[in-house]
């Protein structure tokens, strides 16, 4: 067990359901983690078993129906989505398995967007710093039909560090991509990881990604599994 | 058949898309607004007839200075129409010791077979009547104050003892320039018993028919086909006076440009609508090429659904046209009295067929290139490729625009000004949204975070932006055209008439007593005194050749040539006269010099150089034909057909034509003055200005109906305009939702972005309508000196850009409330 007073992020008896044609549906049922600060952590499962659900609530996408989840010190469940927000400029970042970058935005522009949210007047100068770590300064110029699939993510994981943030979600960063590029994107995320001293909160259902966090839980059906596995480090109280 | 019923179904299945709503709703409002014009046009052109009709008493006539065969009135009767015979002269009447000339109608019981006859009794009520019975006489106000006479009174009138049964207040005929005045009208059996109409009377006699069209129009070919009696003449509702015909041109074209406005908004919401259902369905059409589907069934299914969607839309587009075009007759029969008119049908067919014609020229492009998506695109949508070939598709609204104008308008000067003017608008549009992009890059970084944001927005969706930019500022531009220049142009037009106008026209007044009439006249109240010479003559020859040997191409103009003509002369262009052609004549020409009228022109193949010969009284003129005017007959000012000049015409007999403005109220006063200058014959065209007054009016009141359309069909292109980016902003507020953004900052941002958009909109669509307004007043509508409103226009901008960013904002809402748990939804 960890200690929870150092915890990063934490969640306490977490359910999530919906209202379905059929009636209620469950998706998380009484998830409990901690997460420390610079820790890697993998949430794995398969399709359907609730893993972007809880990848959601974690950052604030979305509140719980019951449980907490606190993130540096801020219970999410009692933030209204305006708090959330503000909370989620300052501390997290996003990488998403579809890149998500703004198409008439050239490859430079998107990353500067979390900068121009906080009203950053140097933008651009940590955009195209940002772009260089990630290798694409020769693309900055570049609009996002132009890049190819790898390229692009590039671009999102320079936007997602281009703020520093606290803590990073990517939510499967390289299943939209070949093995040999996937496998080039997860190089680059763990040491910008490391180097920026940055949490990652990972969802895959690689079994070698997550092989390479520090910890991983798998879903099934919304619960967490217990695992014999020494990496899965979690509680489950269902 | 197959394919038929897939495409309903896939209209049925569709049907909440709001794109879909917005390409059936648009349809519907072009169909009402050019059906319910083009009804009320055609409705309103007959009652024009109508009107005329009312003028002269009936739908035709003759008017001789004999009495007429009896065979005139039996062919009419034959023909199932209605007859009735009258005869004016002159005659003095004679009571309370008083004299008075009279002009003097007598008719049978009959009249008047169109229009209305009403009548003051004793007490000052009014009721519609008809010809008096044997005994009785009806006198106009001026007649019983010239003779200190009362209602119920009597007097003597061709040596009969007649009694005042009523006070003539109007009569169907009123307004004749050249009718005499004080009136009497009495039973015609009283006038003929007295002999007032025998051998060697100066009575003027007439017969006038109404009834069926048809019939008009086949006992008007008999009598043409017959000879008329020496002298007489056709009475016509083609001869109404001009004036009138000028006001209810105006009207027409005021209430077309209304509707194309309606029906070119509909047409822009049309191809924004389009737009953005093709883009939505070029998924669905990748998938079905994918699955096999072959081309040309993708564009039967696409031609289909847009046919499933048109007819049920079209029918329902009819039915209201109809519908509210009966309602607004009945407001608008109040212009023309109880004239019978059916309603014509045709016309909303007609709307039908161009609102299904506007579909399916703004909204084919967008879908005919979706035949084109490759079924690779089912992998990839960037794998679309553009098809050049398509690009000429979208000519096809511009055709259909130009085409719509150009029927719709009546008239090629009002269609090549909206063309060229909302043509001007989308250029300058689109060039200013491009600039305005082209600055947001560089004025971006440095700006405030909302400003910076709503740049950034505006310049992530360059295309749509643009069309956006565009469509609202076409939009608007014809939404100001209609909210401010148009009531702005029906203000010039009522101005035109001022409370002031010359309401009064003298005529015969001699050399000598133009002094003491000016005098006398001031004395009284009266103002805006005009004089102008007046000779009467006769055309005798046309470049020497005599006008009995020539031969002419109608009846109108052999009709002119025969008739007395009425001759003046000025040393300077007299206002609302405009020279087409020649030059006025200098101060003292060596020769005679005339100018005439492009109507003279026209009915005698008339130009410059060529000599007409007059003969006024004793004596003859030859005069060239130095100049070409297009006389303005609406302006109720004293015009002329021909005009001399001075030095050459003075000479001739003539005596004057005044027109002046007097005070209702002091119309006693006048009767006075009338005893004192006893030869004068005055016209009261009171009557006639009410009626122009009453057009404009009303006019304006239909306008501002059709404009209800208007609004209507401006707001599907603003939420059209709104919805095509709707998807776009969605993904884009859950991406920055995710990424930390407030949802003010996103409100701000936006607030920003259609602000700005606003403005582009607002400004072009203002400099727009100033520009066309300008050209219109001056080009189709004649305003002397019409300035489009530059204030209202101004704010209309401002209001525009508010009421673009305050809608744009309401429409955001939901888009700022969209969960970023979407963009992980997604993947």
């Amino acid at each position: 067990m960890t200690d929870s007073s150092r915890a990063l992020l934490e969640t306490r008896d977490v359910s999530k359901s919906v209202s379905g044609p059929e009636g209620k549906l469950d998706i998380l049922q009484n998830v409990s983690l901690q997460i420390q600060p610079g820790e890697s952590f993998a949430i794995v499962g398969a399709s359907g078993s609730g893993k972007t659900t809880l990848l959601g609530l974690l950052a604030g996408l979305d509140t719980p129906n019951s449980g907490s989840i606190i993130l540096d010190g801020n219970v999410l469940e009692r933030m209204d989505e305006e708090a959330r927000a503000d909370l989620r400029r300052r501390l997290v970042g996003f990488v998403f398995q579809s890149f998500h970058l703004l198409p008439a935005l050239t490859a430079e522009e998107n990353v500067m967007l979390p900068l121009e949210l906080e009203g950053s007047s140097d933008a651009r100068t940590h955009a195209r710093a940002a772009l260089e770590a990630v290798g694409l300064t020769a693309r900055r110029k570049h609009y996002p039909a132009q890049l190819s699939g790898g390229e692009q993510q590039r671009v999102a994981i320079a936007r997602a560090f281009v703020h520093s943030p606290r803590v990073l979600f990517a939510d499967e960063p390289t299943g939209n991509l070949d093995q040999r590029t996937g496998h080039h994107i997860c190089d680059m995320l763990f040491a910008l990881n490391r180097d920026h001293h940055t949490t990652l909160v990972l969802v895959t259902h690689d079994a070698t990604l997550a092989a390479r966090c520090d910890r991983r839980i798998e879903l099934e059906e919304g619960r967490v599994v217990p695992s014999s596995d020494p990496a899965s480090v979690v509680s489950a109280r269902a | 058949m197959k394919l038929f019923l897939l495409a309903l179904r896939t209209v049925r299945r569709e049907w909440h898309l709001p794109e879909l709503r917005t390409l059936a709703a648009s349809l519907v409002l072009a169909v009402v607004a050019l059906g319910v014009v083009a009804t009320l046009s055609t409705r309103i052109e007959r009652g024009m007839l109508a009107s005329a009709a009312e003028l002269i008493g009936g739908d035709i006539g003759i008017e001789s200075p004999q009495d007429l065969p009896d065979t005139f009135a039996d062919e009419a009767r034959r023909r199932g129409l209605n007859a009735t015979v009258n005869a004016s002269f002159p005659s003095v009447a004679f009571a309370n010791q008083k004299t008075q000339l009279l002009d003097v109608q007598a008719s049978d019981p009959h009249y008047p077979l169109r229009g209305t006859l009403e009548l003051g009794d004793a007490s000052g009520h009014s009721h519609i009547g008809h010809a008096p019975p044997a005994g009785s006489v009806y006198l106009d106000h001026r007649a019983l104050v010239a003779l200190n006479l009362k209602v119920g009174q009597t007097l003597q009138l061709g040596g009969r003892q007649l009694t005042i049964a009523a006070e003539l207040l109007r009569q169907p005929d009123g307004g004749e320039l050249f009718a005499l005045a004080p009136r009497a009208l009495m039973s015609l059996t009283d006038a003929e018993q007295a002999g007032l109409l025998g051998v060697g009377s100066r009575a003027r006699h007439r017969l006038l028919l109404a009834g069926d069209p048809s019939a008009v129009q086949s006992w008007r070919n008999w009598v043409q086909s017959s000879k008329l009696p020496q002298g007489a003449e056709l009475i016509t509702t083609e001869q109404t006076q001009e004036r009138m015909r000028t006001a209810f041109d105006r009207a027409g074209a005021f209430l077309r440009l209304t509707a194309l406005l309606s029906a070119l908004l509909a047409g822009v919401a049309i191809a924004l609508a389009a737009q953005r259902y093709a883009r939505r369905k070029t998924a669905e059409v990748a998938l079905l090429r994918a699955l096999g589907t072959s081309r040309k069934r993708v564009l039967g299914l696409l031609v289909y659904t847009l046919a499933a969607l048109a007819v049920p839309a079209a029918v329902v587009g009819l039915v209201l046209a109809l519908g509210l075009s009966q309602l607004a007759w009945m407001f608008a029969s109040q212009l023309f009295g109880s004239v019978p008119t059916v309603l014509p049908i045709g016309p909303s067919f007609a709307a039908a067929a161009m609102g299904i014609a506007v579909l399916i020229g703004f909204a084919l492009p967008p879908l005919a290139r979706l035949a084109e998506v490759p079924p690779v695109a089912v992998f990839r949508q960037s794998m679309e490729r553009r098809v050049r070939r398509f690009d000429a598709l979208y000519l096809i609204p511009l055709v259909v625009a130009l085409a719509l104008i150009w029927t719709q308008s009546g008239s090629v000067q009002l269609a090549g000004i909206l063309a060229a003017s909302l043509f001007g608008v989308a250029i300058v549009a689109a060039l200013l949204a491009a600039l305005l992009l082209f600055v947001a890059r560089r004025v971006a970084p440095g700006a405030h975070p909302a400003l910076r944001l709503g740049l950034a927005a505006l310049a992530r969706r360059r295309t749509l932006s643009l069309i956006q930019a565009t469509a609202l500022s076409l939009g608007l531009c014809a939404l100001l055209l209609l909210a401010v220049v148009a009531p702005s142009l029906l203000q010039g037009w009522r101005q035109e008439l001022p409370s002031d106008t010359p309401n009064w026209f003298a005529l015969n007044l001699q050399d000598d007593q133009r002094a003491g009439f000016d005098k006398a006249l001031a004395a009284i109240g009266g103002s805006k005194l005009n004089m102008a010479p007046l000779a009467v003559g006769k055309l005798t020859a046309i470049n020497g050749k005599p006008v009995d040997a020539i031969t002419f191409p109608d009846e109108r103009s052999k009709d002119s040539a025969d008739r007395q003509l009425r001759l003046s002369w000025a040393s300077e262009l007299p206002p609302a006269n405009q020279i087409v052609a020649g030059q006025w004549p200098p101060a003292h020409p060596a020769q005679a010099v005339v100018s005439i009228d492009t109507m003279w022109r026209d009915m005698f193949s008339l130009k410059i150089g060529d000599t007409l010969s007059f003969n006024v009284g004793e004596g003859n003129l030859d005069a060239k034909v130095g100049s070409i005017r297009k006389v303005d007959w609406s302006s109720f000012r004293v015009n002329f057909f021909l005009l001399l000049d001075p030095d050459h015409a003075s000479s001739l007999p003539h005596t004057w034509l005044a027109s002046f403005y007097l005070p209702r109220t002091q119309a006693t006063q006048l009767a006075q003055l009338s005893r004192t200058y006893s030869n004068l014959s005055l016209i009261d065209v009171d009557a006639l200005l009410d009626r122009v007054r009453e057009i404009v009016d009303r006019v304006g009141n239909a306008v501002r109906w059709i404009l209800g359309f208007s609004l209507l069909a401006g707001a599907l292109v603003l939420s059209a305009a709104l919805a095509a980016s709707a998807a776009e902003r969605r993904h884009e507020a859950a991406l920055l939702r995710t990424l930390g953004a407030r949802r003010n900052q996103l409100r701000a941002a936006a607030a920003c972005e259609f602000a700005l958009l606003g403005l582009v909109a607002g400004l072009t669509a203002a400099l727009g309508a100033a520009g066309a307004g300008l050209w219109m007043g001056h080009a189709v509508f004649h305003i002397d000196g019409f300035v489009p409103p530059l204030w209202p226009l101004a704010l209309g901008a401002l209001g525009a850009a508010l009421v673009v960013m305050l809608l744009g904002l309401a429409g955001t809402r939901k888009v700022t409330r969209t969960s970023p748990m979407r963009l992980l939804r997604e993947g």
